[in-house]
């Protein structure tokens, strides 16, 4: 099942990483960054590098004072311009199993060519920098316009990112591809920005405008409709770790369904990322916040949530904690900071105080780790919002005062029907020992207002029919009908889990080991990495432990020594957006870019730490990045620029040459062509068959899932109770997510456990059997052979019915023949097997006209699956 | 026919759907089917390997494939393999404050003030060569000590099952690692391409009486690419999702209708020249095949009566631990790299008494029986099974000692056993011993990630160089740990 890359193209893909354009020319100067740092990182700063823990001789490798320093052997790391004087160089070339570095216990080998490297690199004067990401992003001017020629160059002015793209493919002497068919090109920009294939009106429409503009009328068209929120906030959405259940044991269902809708709202609103960063993160403190601010904080409230019995509270509270500090790294930093729950980084210059500052910030809030803090229903977990309107409650408290009403009647009556010394319950009635069953336990010994609807469920039968008492079955109906209009009331009460701030702030202890009791004595305050902060004035960050009181924020300028401020979490926010982090708007341009490209800049979308892949095209991602920032953090904006480069608008066509030039396409010499996401698959399908149920927003839906996939996960806990209508045909952002086992007609998809930036793309049998049996996949073929043969009469046209609305194109002649070879075959075996015909033309609930034959309807089902399962239809083209 | 000339003939048919995708060297393909030659089962039809990386193994391999009978809850070890007459003798008695005191339990008797120490509730005796103690409770996993290699200074650090168990499976307590299967599968291949590298099979006890339930995480491909997650077999209906084809489509019209498609892609991939497409035409071939191979694989009318016998009377039972300890020896014919087997129903904080014994008998008599075919068959010398749970249950007792009833244990990270059979491990022996309360593993001890170094090492494999890269970090399954348990290799 495994297809491991080519050796060729694995030697391609390094060169294409480290040495990037330059090769490694002897003429071309060394870059610190490029070509040394990397082979330092990965070999060295395990024991030499900024964990002080581990590091081995007080020789550090990622600050130039110290590897230049004597050791205390007197030794000198690295002398500049002296590599014979160089105890790096000696140790790298040693042949002394005692000498050699990197030690052979570390498991890590330098190449000769590496070996060299770096003995060049000391040769050249052994400059350093600083990792390009933690520097600004610099605003590099646009390449001059020498591109080679292409189509496309004489058709439009030349558009920046495209200046960037062609400079690079310049060097390496590789043309740009032609633009794509105007078919093609539209298909790829509507499922990138809608989620969605162009509907035949649409391909028609876009075929028709000759005007030169025609493109960019399209591209604002697709952006101003609400179907872009809709796809836009499912990476979003991965992101946030967002479900409709906690997790773990029990897997309680929660309500977070509001905060989605606001992900969508924002975006199709085209809200700054700036201001969505802020309200998501601290919208509760924002002064006079509104209830969207609050919703928007929820985000934070989308971490998994451990209730298992036997659980200890305060470790569960801490791990949300950890999860919020390393969620947030990850999206706005770009850093992997669950190595310093333990410890100082490896790789990067983040220390175990910097996570836990961080750390503190978020720990200040009102959420307890215990799942019985709720005070709302199943995973909800205070704080939240209540989002009910006063008619809602009011229905709740009607609904409950007729049942104590139903409940005093039926005690009355009891009095009677159950004889028993007075003031005596029901079950020392000698009438109620003789119920049987579980009735004596669920009916007798309960007493009438709190009985639940199951046990009269079980009650209702024996007192209507066993035993009968119409008079005392007639009220337990009526009992019945009102908690079911209370239960219906209580479930239209929505609530929200939102973050609040604690009145008294709690301490924050590093802990040893990331162990939620093992608080150490150094006591850390709210702050962002020290890494990132000013060199003038430094704002201490930790404290040993220092008495109580003395962490209140100061607000009052003090004279001299003021005490150490906590930063809150809106302080937080603002920073992560502000020209101080200079990595929010490049996580977030790489992360669009790999929407749009399959992979960003930086490939590696979670790291842009010292580790990290280094950006295929620097210059290019800080443009953006800037230019993103310069914009008010316009998303559209930025979708949009990208959009209409020439670089987005070229064909996929690639030879084998091209391809194993390039096998990743991470030079963009061609246009992007991968397996469109699962979910994505499922909403064209639906659309395709004209299935697709556009309405927006509101609590998930639960169309087809195989039965038992709950029951077996929650040993029966749980059952999944499957929606009929409408629901069936949502988007599957509206499809209800359980963590503990997502909705089974996706794959390769984000698990929603953790926060997730860039999700897998594989290619295996599995997925071949959700797309060809899947009853969603199925049926869609079948309605969609409805919308076809409901179409037109000729078999071509049919057959370019289902094309157009799949792939936006008609069938070549090859594949007409082919298709209608079979369909033939298909006729002829299902008017043969009319048991066949009728069954599968008739898969799914959504209905099919009584009139249509049924073996020409499920030969032409079958067809239609073969369609939506071709390569094409599944890919981005 | 050769089987040899049969399987390249199935080659030249297939040829068009991409020989470069799903190669492989015709001296791999040749040992697999001389291995096949041997087997004493019924003659299996050739299969081709689906590759690992290509410099693994990193040596001579004991073991081909691993059957982890994993027992969720965590069985008792001073009831069933531990045994420590002290334990009887201290009957009721506070246990020694210098052993319990100060340590982590879980909520359920870390606010307990009294623990009394519990006897243990079942009889012990001594059994085959190598004397194994083992309780009566496990009548038939005694009679086979002398292919089991018992080792009984296990300890972990987790004290909640389901960080325990993600230790275990995956060497971190936080869930997202990925596991052992996904690891060898990834590093390893498949000895097939018609069966998952990687499945799993889940069970419970009858009563459910715990609850624990079953996370994906346990069988999950973390940051390795998700087709190296392991499958989960159903309990119930397809094993497979989506494996039937939808009603009223029939293999044919499905042969049919793939071939068009294998040809409509064909002609793209020649257009358009992506490779993927290629692979794409080869998935959807060996899903195809997959409808086919699973049924055969679950279709027990070759198997005898007295195997089926062995096995117990839940064996029928589709999502019993007698049924997939029946399919994991299948597994293992075919080829399948890593086969874990999961069974709920050890977690008797509350009624020992009653519930150990009823596991027991639902479990001992599989678990023989697969490990005895598997040698009768000629397997278990390159199959490595493993039984235990994520930690042990405590000396002392929870719940109150006169409420007889109600006895049970908590959760035990300082202790316990587990055994292993075949792969390359000494037979007959046990390794490591706790204090004489069973309450501290305290001579060669072995850690969670020891024992995973151990499993990797009989597969070929250098724990500490099969790595992949991460956020950065060059990641293992080992985390930084781990050493290889020399002694009890053969």
């Amino acid at each position: 099942m495994r297809f491991p890359p080519s050796l060729t193209a694995l030697l391609r893909l390094s060169a294409f990483s480290a040495a990037a354009s330059h090769g490694l020319g002897t003429d071309a100067p060394l870059s610190f960054e490029r070509d040394i740092q990397p082979i330092l990182s990965e070999n060295c700063y395990h024991c030499h590098g900024p964990d002080a823990e581990a590091r081995k001789a007080r020789v550090r490798f990622d600050q130039r004072d110290s590897a230049l320093a004597p050791a205390k052997s007197g030794a000198i790391a690295i002398v500049p311009g002296k590599p014979d004087q160089s105890e790096l160089v000696a140790r790298i070339f040693s042949d002394d199993p005692e000498e050699v570095m990197p030690s052979p216990q570390s498991h890590r080998t330098l190449t000769l060519a590496q070996k060299n490297l770096l003995k060049r690199w000391i040769a050249e004067g052994a400059t350093w920098n600083e990792h390009w990401a933690f520097s600004p992003p610099q605003r590099a001017p646009v390449p001059a316009p020498d591109a080679p020629p292409s189509s496309l160059s004489a058709q439009l002015p030349v558009h920046p990112v495209d200046a960037f793209i062609r400079a690079r493919l310049a060097q390496e002497k590789i043309p740009p591809a032609p633009a794509a068919g105007r078919a093609a090109l539209l298909r790829r920009v509507t499922l990138d920005l809608h989620g969605l294939p162009p509907t035949p009106a649409e391909l028609d429409a876009f075929l028709a405008d000759r005007s030169p503009d025609a493109y960019e009328t399209l591209v604002d068209r697709l952006l101003a409709s609400p179907r872009y929120g809709e796809r836009w906030a499912w990476d979003w959405l991965d992101l946030a770790r967002y479900a409709d259940t906690n997790g773990f044991q029990g897997d309680p269902e929660r309500t977070m369904w509001p905060w989605r809708d606001w992900v969508v709202n924002a975006l199709n609103a085209n809200m700054p990322f700036d201001q969505f960063t802020i309200e998501q993160l601290a919208g509760d403190l924002l002064p006079n916040a509104t209830r969207d601010q609050k919703i928007a904080s929820g985000f934070h409230r989308n971490a998994m949530f451990n209730g298992e019995g036997g659980r200890i509270a305060e470790e569960t509270r801490v791990e949300n904690v950890f999860d919020r500090v390393e969620t947030t790294a990850t999206v706005w930093l770009g850093l992997t900071f669950t190595c310093n729950r333990c410890h100082d980084h490896k790789f990067d210059p983040l220390k175990q105080t910097d996570y836990y500052a961080l750390y503190d910030i978020f720990n200040q809030m009102s959420e307890t780790g215990s799942a019985n803090a709720g005070g709302g229903r199943g995973g909800q977990m205070a704080p939240f919002l209540d989002l009910s309107t006063e008619a809602e409650r009011a229905a709740v408290k009607t609904a409950q005062a007729a049942i104590d009403a139903i409940g005093k009647e039926i005690e009355t009556f009891e009095l009677t029907k159950f004889p028993r010394p007075e003031g005596q319950p029901v079950a020392e009635s000698p009438a109620a020992i003789q119920l049987p069953g579980n009735l004596f336990a669920t009916h007798a010994k309960v007493a009438p207002a709190r009985r639940d609807l199951n046990g009269l469920l079980e009650a209702l039968p024996h007192f209507r029919a066993t035993a009968p008492d119409p008079a005392y079955a007639a009220l337990l109906e009526k009992q019945i009908a009102a908690i079911r209009v209370r239960d219906a009331a209580t479930a239209s009460i929505t609530k929200v889990m939102i973050m609040d701030q604690l009145a008294k702030p709690r301490d924050t202890f590093v802990l040893a080991k990331g162990n939620y009791e093992a608080k150490t004595d150094l006591r850390v305050l709210g702050a962002i990495p020290e890494l990132f902060r000013p060199a003038v004035p430094p704002p201490p960050s930790s404290t040993s432990t220092s008495p109580s009181g003395s962490d209140a924020p100061s607000t009052s300028p003090g004279e001299t020594a003021a005490p150490p401020a906590r930063l809150s979490r809106l302080d937080l926010a603002r920073w992560l957006v502000s020209p101080a982090n200079p990595l929010a708007a490049r996580t977030a341009v790489n992360r669009a870019w790999q929407a749009f490209f399959g992979t960003g800049f930086v490939k590696t979308a979670e790291d842009f730490g010292v580790q990290g892949e280094r950006p295929s095209h620097p210059a290019l991602l800080d443009w953006l990045a800037t230019g993103y920032v310069a914009s008010g953090w316009d998303t559209k904006a930025l979708h949009r620029l990208i959009v209409t480069s020439a670089t987005y608008r070229q064909s996929s066509r690639v030879t084998p040459a091209e391809h194993e030039r390039d096998p990743e396409n991470r030079l963009l010499a061609r246009g992007p062509r991968f397996r469109l996401p699962s979910w994505m698959l499922r909403d064209q399908a639906l659309a395709a068959a004209g299935l697709l149920v556009d309405q927006r927003g509101g609590s998930s839906v639960k169309p087809y899932q195989p039965p038992g996939i709950w029951e077996e996960a929650t040993f029966g806990k749980k059952t999944y109770t499957q929606d009929h209508g409408d629901a069936l045909y949502r988007r599957s952002l509206y499809v209800f997510w359980r963590r503990i086992v997502g909705p089974t007609s996706f794959f390769d998809a984000g698990a929603r456990q953790v926060c997730t930036v860039k999700v897998a793309r594989t290619n295996t049998p599995l997925h071949a059997l959700v797309t060809l049996n899947d009853p969603a996949y199925v049926e869609a073929a079948r309605v969609l052979a409805q919308r076809v043969l409901a179409g037109s009469a000729a078999d071509p046209d049919r057959l370019s019915a289902a094309f157009r609305l799949t792939t936006a194109r008609t069938p070549t002649p090859a594949e007409q023949k082919i298709l209608t070879t079979r369909l033939a075959t298909l006729r002829a075996h299902f008017a043969a097997d009319p048991t066949a015909a009728r069954e599968l033309s008739a898969i799914g609930e959504f209905a099919r006209p009584a009139t249509l034959a049924p073996a020409e309807h499920a030969a032409w089902t079958a067809l239609c699956l073969l369609v939506l399962n071709l390569d094409e239809t599944l890919s981005k083209e | 026919m050769n089987p040899l000339l049969a399987a390249e003939a199935l080659y030249t048919r297939r040829q068009f759907f991409g020989r470069s995708a799903l190669g492989v060297g015709t001296a791999a393909l040749a040992s697999l089917l001389g291995r096949d030659a041997l087997a004493a089962s019924p003659p299996l039809p050739a299969r081709r390997a689906v590759p690992g990386l290509p410099d693994l193994p990193h040596f001579a391999p004991k073991a081909k494939r691993v059957i982890y009978l994993f027992q969720n809850g965590a069985p008792s070890h001073v009831d069933l393999f531990d045994y420590k007459p002290k334990l009887r003798e201290w009957h009721g008695r506070q246990i020694p404050a210098e052993l319990a005191g100060g340590k982590r339990f879980s909520t359920m008797t870390g606010n307990q003030t009294a623990r009394p120490v519990l006897g243990e509730i079942s009889k012990f005796a001594q059994h085959g060569q190598s004397g194994a103690w083992v309780s009566d409770f496990l009548p038939q996993i005694a009679s086979i000590s002398d292919d089991l290699c018992f080792v009984k200074s296990l300890h972990t650090e987790a004290v909640n099952h389901a960080p325990a168990i993600t230790y275990f499976l995956t060497g971190s307590e936080m869930a997202g690692r990925p596991s052992m299967g996904a690891w060898l599968s990834y590093g390893l291949g498949n000895e097939t391409e018609e069966l998952p590298a990687f499945v799993v099979m889940t069970s419970r006890d009858k009563e459910a009486s715990c609850g624990q339930i079953f996370y994906d995480f346990y069988w999950g491909s973390g940051f390795l690419p998700t087709k190296y997650q392991g499958v989960a077999f159903r309990g119930a209906g397809d094993p497979v999702l989506y494996l039937s084809n939808p009603a009223g489509m029939s293999r044919a019209v499905r042969r049919g209708l793939l071939d068009d498609l294998a040809h409509l892609n064909e002609i793209k991939r020649e257009d358009f020249g992506d490779p993927e497409i290629t692979t794409r035409i080869a998935q959807y071939e060996m899903a195809y095949k997959m409808q086919a191979s699973v049924p055969e694989l679950t279709d027990l009318s070759q198997e005898s009566e007295a195997t089926l016998a062995a096995y117990g009377p839940e064996v029928r039972r589709q999502g019993s631990f007698a049924y997939n300890c029946l399919m994991a020896r299948r597994l293992a014919e075919r080829g399948v790299r890593f086969i874990q087997v999961m069974h709920a129903g050890w977690d008797q904080h509350r009624n020992l008494n009653t519930q150990l014994k009823i596991q027991c008998e639902d479990t001992d008599a599989p678990s023989a029986a697969l490990i005895r075919d598997l040698k009768q068959r000629g397997l278990l010398d390159d199959t490595l099974v493993i039984w235990g749970g994520e930690f042990g249950r405590t000396p002392f007792l929870q719940g109150k000692i006169e409420d007889t009833k109600g006895w049970g244990r908590d959760h035990h990270p300082y202790a316990f056993t587990q055994f292993m059979a075949g792969g390359g491990v000494k037979p007959g022996i046990s390794y490591g011993a706790t204090d004489e309360f069973g309450f501290n593993a305290v001579e060669n001890r072995v850690h969670v990630h020891d024992l995973q170094a151990t499993i990797l090492h009989q597969l070929g494999l250098n724990h500490e160089k099969l790595t992949y890269k991460f956020q950065g970090r060059q990641f293992r399954l080992t985390d930084v740990h781990g050493h290889v348990v020399k002694d009890i290799l053969a």
